[in-house]
């Protein structure tokens, strides 16, 4: 892939004026349908969090504040930062059919809507109840989740990534790379570059003599 | 799905293969005849034992482990029929820093094989018209290799900077256009000096006196469309606090 392509994907992605960040991933055609071009909604004032202070992580348990299920504890399957939104397990749900077609009524389901991040405090492992959270490091320089009622620390929690992969668990297949291999030092620095070490390393020697350029 | 592949799409498989291979010994020709180097056919990805006997040109040593021919470029048959096939994580920065220039020619090409591979299946899946089992591979090999490249980039750029203060590779200067605009223009290498290249002093690296008056206008305008913005942004944030008082970032 082609430098400028692979910079121009990470580059930010500019929603459109008028964009409203839902559940859906914009480029999907779920968001689409839910922000036609054209349509114009009411603007949603969303509380700007720094994304060094945010707290809540994917796989935490927390407790509800507010709402029909006040008091109930569950694990977070989802977090929408644009919002300020998590989706608890099970939690805060209403019911819906899906799959409607003519003569079919579709499954019932009941479905988890998002809780803003206020009405949700992460609890403490220790006694499992509700406690704030602050960013603290600890000596080794890790930054860690303090629980300010009792001074606990809140682990990480180990979570799945995209690909279905636990880091914290993974075993090394037949194409990995041996930990040691990985972590093992071979550079030594040298006024030479790749091209010259690899070069030296192959025994090739360059007879051929450039012909006289200009550059301007 | 490599296994249901046609008898007839290997074949073009292996024309396009024999040209790589006419093309590379073609290019690799001088070194070949020297014969000082021993170890560069056994580097290149694509060429295996079976096919340099065939050929004739190379020589028969081969240094990488696994020599299977063409069923390289399929993945294990372990494999086969898996929707989904795990993968460990891409190579980082970090890693790769610590890793000889040797190191990594060589993982370069266990990369680009990999690649190779992952792009025969992805095309394979698409010409069934079914999902490819775990297309994030691909991505997670382009990761590497494009840090590959950052890291051998960052050594040139420190040698070079160490060695003639040159923070480019590519030579230029800041020049003036028609239009009054001061950009970086990068040097091209030419076969005769500019004052012989009629093309190149046709090139206009100046300002005329009269675009003064319209690169003031630009400036204006510039100047007026950063105020605007601003105020905006101070609006959003006025009213951002009077929602939120108790909080804590600044900008949004």
């Amino acid at each position: 892939m082609r430098l400028t392509a692979l910079l121009s994907m990470a580059a930010k992605v500019v929603s459109p004026k008028g964009y409203r960040y839902g559940t859906n991933r914009p480029w999907t055609a779920a968001a689409l349908r839910r922000n036609p071009p054209g349509k114009k909604r009411r603007k949603v004032f969303v509380e700007p969090i720094a994304p060094e202070d945010w707290t809540v992580l994917r796989g935490d348990t927390v407790q509800i504040l507010t709402g029909k299920d006040k008091g109930k504890q569950g694990k977070v399957t989802q977090v929408f930062r644009h919002r300020n939104w998590v989706i608890l397990e099970g939690l805060n749900t209403h019911h819906r059919y899906i799959g409607q077609t003519g003569d079919y009524r579709g499954t019932y389901i009941a479905s988890e809507a998002p809780i803003l991040l206020h009405d949700v405090t992460l609890i403490d492992p220790s006694d499992r109840k509700p406690t704030e959270v602050e960013w603290k490091f600890t000596e080794e320089g890790e930054r860690v989740r303090v629980s300010v009622r009792t001074g606990r620390i809140i682990p990480k929690p180990v979570v799945e990534r995209r690909d279905g992969i636990v880091p914290e668990q993974w075993k090394d297949g037949p194409k990995d790379t041996s930990p040691e291999d990985t972590l093992q030092k071979t550079y030594v620095p040298s006024l030479k570059t790749l091209e010259e070490e690899v070069m030296e390393k192959m025994g090739i020697q360059e007879n051929r003599r450039q012909q006289r350029s200009y550059w301007y | 799905m490599a296994a249901s592949s046609a008898a007839g799409r290997v074949l073009t498989l292996c024309r396009q293969l024999q040209n790589v291979c006419r093309i590379s010994s073609t290019s690799h020709f001088v070194n070949v005849t020297k014969g000082q180097n021993p170890v560069y056919r056994g580097m290149s990805p694509l060429v295996s034992l079976s096919w340099c006997s065939s050929l004739g040109q190379c020589r028969a040593l081969h240094t990488t482990t696994s020599r299977r021919g063409l069923e390289e470029f399929f993945d294990h048959p372990n494999n086969w029929g898996e929707t989904n096939v795990k993968s460990g994580a891409p190579w980082s920065a970090k890693q790769l820093r610590a890793k000889s220039s040797e190191d990594l020619h060589k993982l370069w090409y266990v990369l680009l094989k990999e690649k190779n591979m992952l792009l025969t299946i992805e095309q394979e899946a698409k010409r069934q018209r079914v999902q490819m089992p775990s297309p994030e591979r691909i991505r997670k090999i382009e990761r590497s290799m494009f840090r590959l490249e950052t890291v051998v980039s960052e050594r040139e750029t420190a040698l070079r900077l160490l060695q003639t203060g040159q923070t480019k590779g590519r030579p230029g200067a800041w020049r003036r256009n028609t239009f009054g605009y001061v950009y970086w223009y990068r040097f091209k290498e030419y076969a005769i000096p500019w004052y012989m290249n009629r093309r190149y002093k046709r090139k206009k690296f100046y300002t005329p006196k009269f675009v003064q008056p319209y690169i003031r206008l630009r400036i204006e305008k510039y100047i007026r469309e950063k105020a605007r913005k601003e105020n905006l942004k101070k609006k959003a944030q006025a009213k951002l606090k009077e929602r939120f008082p108790d909080m804590k970032v600044s900008s949004s």
